[in-house]
């Protein structure tokens, strides 16, 4: 800018000089038409022309130095906004670039992400937008994660807390069928109502309550050292009285030599009187049931079959779900809970073992559990 | 036949625990709290022969009662009645000696059998 100011006061120099330099040779001119020193007036005149030559020489070398100055300016103000540019595009790439790895972690579950703020506003702008979706992420996970365990809270509490007024109603019930014969038939009927439903209530609740121990990580076992084929007999033995009921055969299978298992017994007894209370109460008076219990030296697999009505496929494959039971008019029928076979894969999981179920329409079920056997430094003599 | 101490602060657990248990032919003593435990224990001629105490009572609980009473040198079995089903952690209060632990509903049965193993 200065050069070109300075170039433009140059120009204004050259041409109040040259005007000048024209008036002198003018006044020259007339000195001669009027004859007064001729000599001197043409040496005037030659002189005041050179002049106006140099003069005209400088200016056009001023001018080709501004134009260059000029240009010089053009090209670095190009280079300075190309560099500019460079320079806007790199401070926008590293936040961007922080952003796509930030936004990554985010949705990979990695709720504390976030981003520096800083360059430009714009991406500074983006960065802070960025990190409040995340903080906003975060304070609804833990909203979230907080309603879950004021759920879980609430059925362990309401499930012990039903559990003392329904103690008092089974236990009553009970006190009233012990002197039976004190009731006429009708009023002991009642109360064996009465007495079944309590139990049922006993029953969803503890199917509730061991629901939510799972849901809290706090459903646990103690497993201890265990002769699977006694826990199985004793299982069979509970639940003799209701298949004789119901006019069906439970028969028992076990292989001899059995490797031990380690398990909490009363749990996984409650595994199987659930696999043959269902198996009881959905298969129609006077089928087959039979339970096999086998070894193959790694695992002890319990099965548990029948020859009922079966399960159709797109049941089979949501049967361990929650509240996952058997067609509407079945349900009304039979008395479970829904939950059962949801529990009893939780339990078996605690186990480190599997559970499964096949069945064929029209030929019956198969409920296989599979458990790991406890390694034995003298069983693997024997064999 | 035994002399038992019912500890529980609900009446309507009480009169069903003690009906039950009297027309067992056992003998029975109530109370409804921790205290009233500590001081039926102390005032007791003869000394009961098992005590069957709810684990969570107001003021003061079985548990806390029982520890009282087991540093006063009283080595009676005691069975825990407790509204959870997996009764107790068992190594939980592992210096109180609880014989067992009796989960609600009651089974009765079982109750009675746990009584006349422990007497």
């Amino acid at each position: 800018m200065i050069g070109v100011a300075r170039f433009l006061q140059q120009r204004q120099d050259f041409e109040n000089a040259t005007a000048r330099s024209y008036q002198s040779e003018i006044e020259a001119r007339n000195r001669l038409a009027r004859g007064e020193h001729p000599a001197a007036a043409r040496t005037a005149i030659v002189s005041q022309q050179r002049r106006r030559q140099a003069l005209r020489d400088e200016i056009s070398s001023q001018t080709r130095d501004t134009a260059l100055l000029v240009g010089a300016g053009l090209i670095a103000g190009l280079t300075g906004a190309a560099l500019l540019f460079t320079g806007l595009i790199s401070s926008m790439r590293r936040p961007l670039e922080d952003l796509v790895e930030a936004s990554g972690r985010l949705a990979g579950g990695d709720l504390d992400a976030r981003v520096s703020v800083g360059g430009l506003s714009e991406t500074a702008t983006l960065g802070a937008a960025f990190n409040e979706m995340a903080g906003e992420l975060q304070r609804r996970a833990g909203e979230r994660d907080q309603l879950d365990r004021m759920k879980d809270e609430f059925v362990l509490t309401a499930s012990h807390e039903l559990r003392s007024p329904l103690t008092s109603v089974q236990g009553f019930a009970e006190l009233l069928l012990l002197e039976r014969e004190k009731l006429d038939p009708k009023q002991a009927e009642t109360v064996e109502v009465i007495l079944d439903n309590t139990r049922h209530l006993v029953r969803l609740l503890n199917d509730l309550l061991d629901l939510a121990r799972s849901d809290a990580g706090r459903l646990t076992i103690k497993p201890v050292p265990t002769d699977a084929a006694a826990l199985v007999e004793d299982a069979v033995r509970t639940m003799r009285a209701q298949f004789d009921a119901r006019g069906q055969s439970l028969a028992l299978e076990i292989e001899p030599g059995l490797p031990r298992i380690a398990a909490d017994r009363d749990r996984l007894r409650q595994v199987l009187v659930n696999l043959l209370t269902n198996a009881n109460e959905y298969c129609p008076e006077g089928a087959g049931v039979g339970v096999k219990v086998t070894g193959d030296g790694a695992d002890v697999e319990i099965d548990v079959s029948d020859d009922g009505p079966g399960i159709p496929e797109e049941q089979l494959a949501h049967i361990f779900e929650r509240f996952s039971r058997g067609d509407a008019g079945e349900t009304q029928r039979v008395g479970g809970t829904g939950l059962g076979l949801a529990i009893s894969k939780s339990l078996v999981e605690l186990h480190g073992g599997t559970i499964g179920a096949e069945s064929t329409p029209g030929e019956g079920s198969t409920f296989r559990v599979r458990l790991p056997a406890i390694a034995s430094p003298d069983r693997a003599e024997v064999t | 036949m035994a002399r038992i101490l019912l500890a529980d602060d609900s009446e309507t657990i009480l009169l069903l625990l003690r009906t039950r248990l009297e027309m067992e032919g056992h003998e029975v003593e109530t109370a409804a709290d921790g205290q009233q435990v500590v001081d039926a224990v102390r005032a007791a001629a003869p000394p009961h022969d098992i005590f069957l105490l709810d684990a969570m009572m107001p003021r003061k609980s079985g548990i806390d009662a029982l520890r009282e009473l087991r540093a006063e040198g009283v080595e009676t079995p005691v069975l825990i009645v407790s509204a959870h089903t997996d009764g107790g952690n068992g190594d939980e209060h592992a210096d109180l000696e609880i014989a067992g632990y009796v989960s609600k509903p009651i089974d009765f049965p079982r109750l009675f059998a746990r009584i006349a193993e422990l007497t």
